[in-house]
């Protein structure tokens, strides 16, 4: 009878141990076809319905060009909107000349050339700045940073003279300008190289980009009544739905996979983990 | 269900067979008062958004289709209608427009002409619609397609759309068929000829058919049907329904305390509307008498009962003006209504409430928290007549609402972009913000599509960018390395090809590229050949152009010597100045010889595309030689309009896409580029958030896409 449950045991341990085998097998085999479902169009039967259904919905390219153009159009690539134009048969959606001037506005506001960033605005859209007071303080509080930056241990007077002559007079009428005024003030005061968060904040690099983006927003309201390319849009919809559909307990694959990493294998070779070299 | 009418119109509007009923004779002429205005209404305006879809030969038989329908149409009281004698009887001065009351569409009764301008901006309706009114109320545009204003634009309506066209074409495609047969069939005593008055028989099979066709009962397909008209087949036997299904009128007796008689809609509300609203016009003649109830119901609940009362029942009634909430006490709601009066009933699945609205006037939410999406039952719009002369006419959007409910659902789709606006992109593809994400995968599109000289512009854009925004000079930021992908590069060669009309050039590219991708994708192949001639029509035919232009300016010189291009030939050869060609060589040049060549050798290859691919039994490619062929037949096919469109460059995308996809496939790529999945996804994911007439019954894909403008921004 012993032997008979060593036997009873030794089989169930083996069951036991061959179950769990296979069923780590199966779970790297799964893992597996989830990445190259994600990545390759490999047809493979263990798809989840939705991503059946997504590869049966329609994307049409003619929708995709016309994202592709508006995005470099509207977001201020000339260069590329003029060749994909070409290249794809597309009327342009914009005057190349038009896309170069919101371009060179948006590049010097990017470099800190604040003062040709103003200028050039006021050649193309004069009115912008005199209707929009908010947006030409940002552009004057942004000039400060820029010398506040250039000054860093050295001489503050240009910094102060441009403080009190331009931003001043306009801080007086708003509090949340004089707020931010102080706030940036605050720079000439403490070393940059040990800032409160808040304070750090304004020297990145990211003022010049939120500033640059609201510049070409408004000049694009004025020229095309839109101020986003439509991309955006679609790319915040497709956020949206995902988390809508989720919290509504849809069935939906644990992680909808875009494809941006591994399809060409540009970035890395097996398209495992989303990570970028840029 | 007994049937309280004699001519059997319950059954008759259920009759499915599709086939001419010997016994029912009379019923033609009535089932053409019901859905007479359908068959009408099914020819598509010359141009219309659908007529590119329809070959042009089924359109003669389907004018003389409608014109029969016209004929009989032309003399309303001929017909055997009892109800419409009925009706005018029961209207005193025979003057309909009295009756109703002057609030209505300011001043002005529902089916006044003044609004035919706005039904006529519906792109469905039919021209000859709004004519047929015979003053019984709403008969415009009777059983077109029904467009509500509040959902247009939603997939839901789109959907039901193309249901809607699919469904004509079949019945085109199937006319054809059955006039032939019917043609062949239409000897004395056979069982379809029995109508030999009309002026051919099959005109009257094909009447039969469109009629007795059930009006898209599908109710448990993926498309549910909006409400149109009452429900003959779901309603107190007292109730008589009247004015083409839309009015309802109580007959019977007066009823004790807890009795009363009530119809449902032919559909029920469907949540993927998200929103759902229809109106009712108290008819009765002002002082009477009314109690009225109006709301929805699930078909479990008994017909003898007001909307309301009943568990899976909500109703607002008009004698106290109380709402019931699925038992029998209600609780005081809103005004009460009667006579010219027009009630309205809103359901929004998304929020999961209910109210009423009472001409024009939001009367506030009624039921909140109900969970109407998940009902046991679908829920039917439903009327409660009680008192002797109720009687209601019932807009399910076939008419403009007293209530803005457009506004309305603005206000619901507007609640939704902001949290679209507020979406947090940043767990999409982590570590990327929104911004670096789109760079992204625009420029994986662009690689992956093989716009290659795109891609490198645009890298080189985002690259100077990254180094403007550096501020640490020590950190070199490395530029975007587009690999000089060969195969980007042929993909782009064949697609530049396809695109200039090089269809030559881009197979032999291919084939000597991707040598497989031709025997494996014969559709495309297919496509790529057809296109071939097309390109050699369309060269032939712009050569024409050409050389009219130039000829118009030779006659110019001559100072208008001929007037008729017909002519010119005949005139040469009378003035013996020798051939056509020989003179317009001589003086302008062109190689007359060229436009005979460019022809022969179209129809040469014309001959050979069809001997390669006679033998294909696919219906579709047999079709699309056909139409292609049929180019041949025009002098000048650019200038007609009709097939014009067949010779666009813009086919050239199509075919050049398509190529451009079987090849990615072949070379085990995804076909789609990550912006593509993307999309796809997005439309999934809506389509889930749609199902419970939630969120994503307010929001599409293609709303996003139509905010770009197609023409140059200035």
């Amino acid at each position: 009878m012993s032997s008979g449950n060593a036997n009873l045991d030794l089989a169930g341990f083996d069951l036991d141990s061959s179950v769990q085998l296979r069923d780590f097998i199966f779970a790297q085999f799964a893992e597996d076809l989830g990445r190259m479902t994600s990545s390759t169009s490999t047809a493979t039967p263990l798809k989840h319905a939705f991503e059946a259904r997504v590869v049966d919905v329609k994307s049409p390219k003619s929708d995709i060009n016309a994202l592709i153009l508006d995005y470099l159009t509207m977001e201020g690539y000339p260069k590329a909107a003029a060749k994909f134009s070409k290249e794809a048969n597309l009327r342009p959606q914009q005057d190349g000349p038009l896309i170069t001037a919101r371009q060179e506005i948006k590049d010097a506001i990017l470099n800190g050339n604040i003062e040709v960033a103003i200028t050039a605005l006021n050649e193309l859209e004069p009115e912008i700045l005199d209707k929009d007071p908010k947006l030409h303080f940002s552009l004057l509080r942004l000039q400060l940073v820029e010398l506040i930056r250039q000054c860093n241990g050295g001489d503050i007077t240009p910094a102060l003279d441009f403080a009190t002559k331009k931003l001043a007079p306009r801080a007086a009428m708003n509090q949340d300008f004089l707020k931010d005024l102080e706030k940036t003030m605050a720079l000439l005061i403490f070393p940059h190289d040990n800032l409160a968060p808040e304070l750090g904040a304004l020297l990145r690099s990211d003022l010049r980009q939120t500033t640059a983006t609201k510049v070409n927003e408004a000049i694009l309201e004025r020229q095309a009544r839109r101020r986003e390319a439509a991309i955006r849009q679609l790319v915040r919809m497709r956020a949206w739905a995902e988390t809508s559909a989720r919290s509504k307990k849809k069935d939906l694959p644990d992680r909808i996979e875009l494809g941006l990493f591994g399809e060409d294998g540009d970035y890395h070779e097996n398209g495992h983990e989303p990570m970028i070299t840029t | 269900m007994t049937n309280p009418f004699q001519h059997g119109l319950s059954s008759f509007a259920r009759d499915s067979t599709g086939l001419p009923d010997p016994v029912s004779q009379r019923r033609t002429s009535y089932a053409s008062v019901v859905s007479g205005t359908s068959a009408l209404s099914r020819q598509p305006r010359p141009g219309g958004a659908f007529s590119h879809l329809l070959n042009p030969s089924p359109d003669d038989l389907h004018t003389n289709l409608s014109s029969t329908h016209r004929n009989w149409r032309l003399d309303p009281m001929a017909l055997p209608n009892p109800h419409v004698h009925a009706h005018r009887n029961a209207t005193p001065d025979d003057g309909a427009p009295t009756m109703w009351p002057p609030r209505l569409g300011a001043g002005l009764p529902w089916f006044s002409r003044t609004f035919d301008l706005y039904m006529s901006k519906d792109p469905l309706s039919p021209p000859g619609a709004s004519e047929d009114g015979f003053g019984l109320g709403p008969s415009v545009g009777v059983s077109h397609f029904l467009s509500p204003s509040y959902l247009r634009g939603s997939v839901y309506l789109e959907k039901l759309e193309d249901v809607y066209k699919a469904r004509i074409l079949a019945e085109r495609e199937g006319h054809a068929a059955k006039t032939q047969s019917a043609a062949a069939l239409a000897s004395p005593g056979s069982a379809h000829t029995q109508g030999t008055k009309l002026p051919a028989g099959a005109h009257r099979g094909v009447a039969f058919e469109l009629v007795e066709k059930p009006p898209v009962i599908e109710e448990d397909g993926a498309v549910s049907p909006l409400p149109s008209k009452w429900n003959k087949d779901d309603k107190d036997i007292t109730l008589e329904v009247l004015g083409e299904g839309y009015e309802v009128k109580y007959t019977g007796r007066s009823l004790s305390d807890h009795e009363a008689c009530a119809i449902r809609a032919d559909h029920y509300m469907p949540t993927l509307c998200g929103v759902y609203y229809f109106e009712v016009v108290i008819l009765n003649r002002k002082r009477e008498d009314t109690t009225i109830g109006i709301g929805f119901s699930s078909r479990t609940v008994s017909l003898q009962r007001a909307p309301g009362w009943e568990p899976e029942s909500w109703g607002y009634h008009g004698d106290d003006g109380h709402c019931f909430a699925a038992q029998n006490v209600g609780k005081p709601y809103g005004p009460k209504f009667g006579p010219g009066d027009t009630v309205g009933c809103l359901v929004n699945f998304r929020l999961g409430h209910a109210l009423f609205t009472k001409n024009g006037q939001d009367l506030g939410i009624a039921f909140r928290d109900v969970n109407f999406k998940d009902a046991k039952g679908k829920l039917y719009p439903t009327v409660g007549l009680k008192k002797p002369g109720d009687h209601v006419l019932v807009n399910f959007g076939q008419l403009p609402f007293q209530f803005d409910i457009d506004g309305y659902m603005k206000k619901q789709q507007k609640m939704i972009s902001e949290n679209i606006k507020n979406a947090d992109t940043g767990k999409l593809a982590p570590p990327l913000n929104e911004t670096e994400l789109i760079q992204q995968l625009v420029l994986q599109f662009l690689q992956h599509d093989g716009y290659v000289e795109t891609a490198r512009a645009f890298a080189e854009e985002i690259h100077a960018e990254k180094v403007a925004l550096n501020l640490d000079p020590n950190e070199h930021i490395e530029g975007i390395n587009i690999k000089d992908d060969e195969d980007a590069n042929n993909r782009q060669r064949i697609r530049r090809a396809i695109l200039d009309g090089h269809i030559d050039q881009a197979l032999k590219y291919t084939k000597s590229y991707y040598p497989t991708v031709l025997k494996e994708n014969e559709q495309v192949y297919f496509r790529l050949r057809c296109r071939k001639f097309i390109e050699m029509i369309r060269k032939e035919a712009e050569f024409n152009l050409s050389l009219e232009e130039k000829k118009s300016s030779l006659e110019g010189r001559k100072n208008s010597r001929y007037s008729h291009y017909e002519d010119d030939e005949e005139m040469y050869e009378a003035d013996g100045n020798g051939s056509w060609e020989d003179q317009m060589d001589t003086e302008d040049g062109i190689d007359g010889a060229g436009v005979s060549k460019l022809s022969q050798d179209a129809l040469a290859y014309g001959i050979e595309l069809r001997s390669e691919f006679d033998m294909d039994p696919r219906r579709e490619v047999s079709k699309h030689l056909d139409e292609i062929f049929a180019l041949i037949a025009y002098p000048n096919p650019l200038k007609v309009k009709e097939v014009a469109h067949l010779l666009d460059a813009s086919g050239r995308v199509t075919v050049a896409e398509e190529l451009n996809s079987a090849i990615l496939m072949s070379l085990g790529k995804s076909s789609r580029a990550a912006l593509e999945n993307l999309y796809a996804q997005t439309s999934v994911l809506l389509e889930d958030l749609r199902q419970d007439g939630g969120d994503g019954a307010f929001v599409t894909v293609q709303s996003v896409i139509n905010d770009i403008p197609e023409a140059s921004i200035s």
